[in-house]
């Protein structure tokens, strides 16, 4: 007698609660005389929970709500008033004054200002989101132990751009070890990504 | 399934009251579905600033068009259908492939459950494997087990036969398997 079919390609939507009446009377029944499958739904959910738990850690942060609410008091860009073009270039302006700003604050022992969006392709740039109470000198002493620049921002949600000296693009392992030293500073950081 | 339904319920009449203009509506929809669409478009495009920029423009889309909303599917796979599409726009203007290809070469030999279970202790390790899969297999896994979608549902959201999300998932779990049980290598390389 031949071994009966394993449901293989149901057990994910199995473990997720999505089959139909019919599938799931059908997966249950073959889970009940099959080891090979109940391990198969073991494992299947395993994965679902630490991918769920993973998925609760990211988040866009508090200001991504206010950014939305900021936005849609703005016409849609179908509909700018005639007055758009002028208060648009005031805005620019703004934007690169608060940039300007930003960079003076962020000035480099040498004194030498590092112009925004200037990073060569080739070199290490981490995305990193800093905790709400972490204070500046937090922030400059884990920044400077991974030897990292700022580099841009923040931008509308708190995000920087950080450059990491001396490393290049191709230096992954290195680069790993600073983003994993990073995510154990919880207190100043909030999140971190390698560009 | 009656939380689901009821979760459904209040979704479409948010909606409805989104359509009227009401801001509060808006914000609750947000706090309803702005934690999946994020996920998702960060499963998407690997970096947080980018996921953040689909959130917003995921809920103005909601804020102007809720009235496209015909319920004939769940307000959560209608909201991530603007994500998936946003995300491919994206994808474009980096000039990365938005197609999500299926040939990625699938070796024959898969450890077992149990083998590829232990690799579950490591919560990074699981990351880095998700992260390894190619586009199209983590859009399969990630509907799949953070969003709960039925294989019916992601294939509308993809736009392909139900019959390639199985195989889509069959695949990635194999390949889950290995880097689980630690028979490929993490090479930690960036995506894409």
């Amino acid at each position: 007698m031949s071994e009966p079919k394993h449901p293989e390609d149901l057990l994910p939507w199995y473990v997720n609660g999505t089959l139909a009446p019919e599938e799931l009377r059908q997966v249950e029944a073959h889970l009940g005389a099959c080891a090979h499958c109940r391990k198969e739904v073991a494992l299947l959910k395993g994965l679902r929970e630490r991918i769920r738990q993973a998925g609760a850690e990211a988040g866009p942060g508090a200001l991504a709500r206010q950014r939305l609410l900021r936005d849609i008091r703005k016409p849609a860009r179908n509909r700018r008033p005639v007055w758009f073009p002028t208060v648009a270039i005031a805005a620019t302006l703004v934007i690169a004054l608060q940039a300007a700003i930003i960079a003076s604050l962020w000035q480099s022992p040498s004194g030498t200002i590092v112009p925004l969006g200037s990073v060569p392709p080739q070199e290490a740039v981490l995305q990193v989101r800093f905790a709400p109470g972490a204070t500046e000198a937090q922030i400059r002493a884990a920044i400077g132990e991974v030897h990292g620049r700022f580099v841009d921002g923040p931008g509308a949600l708190g995000v920087y751009r950080i450059r990491l000296e001396g490393l290049g693009r191709d230096q992954r392992e290195q680069i790993d070890r600073q983003v994993a030293w990073l995510r154990q500073q919880s207190p100043v950081i909030a999140h971190v990504e390698y560009e | 399934m009656q939380a689901e339904q009821t979760e459904t319920d209040s979704a479409q009449d948010l909606l409805a009251r989104i359509a009227q203009g009401e801001t509060a509506a808006l914000e609750r929809f947000y706090d309803q579905y702005h934690a999946r669409v994020y996920a998702f478009a960060l499963s998407r495009l690997g970096n947080t600033a980018d996921a953040a920029d689909i959130l917003n423009e995921v809920m103005l889309e909601v804020w102007r068009h809720a009235n496209r909303f015909e319920g004939r599917s769940r307000p959560l796979t209608w909201v991530l259908g603007i994500a998936h599409h946003k995300a491919i726009d994206q994808l474009r203007r980096r000039k990365e492939p938005h197609v999500d290809v299926d040939e990625v070469d699938i070796p024959d030999d898969v450890p077992t459950a149990a083998d590829a279970l232990a690799g579950l202790e490591d919560a990074e390790r699981v990351r880095q494997c998700v992260e390894k899969l190619s586009a199209a297999h983590r859009l399969v896994v990630h509907l799949a087990f953070y969003d709960d979608l039925s294989y019916p549902e992601i294939a509308v959201l993809a736009d392909c036969p139900v019959g390639t999300v199985k195989t889509r998932m069959f695949h990635a779990r194999q390949l889950l398997k290995r880097c689980l049980a630690g028979w490929t290598k993490i090479s930690g390389q960036h995506r894409p």
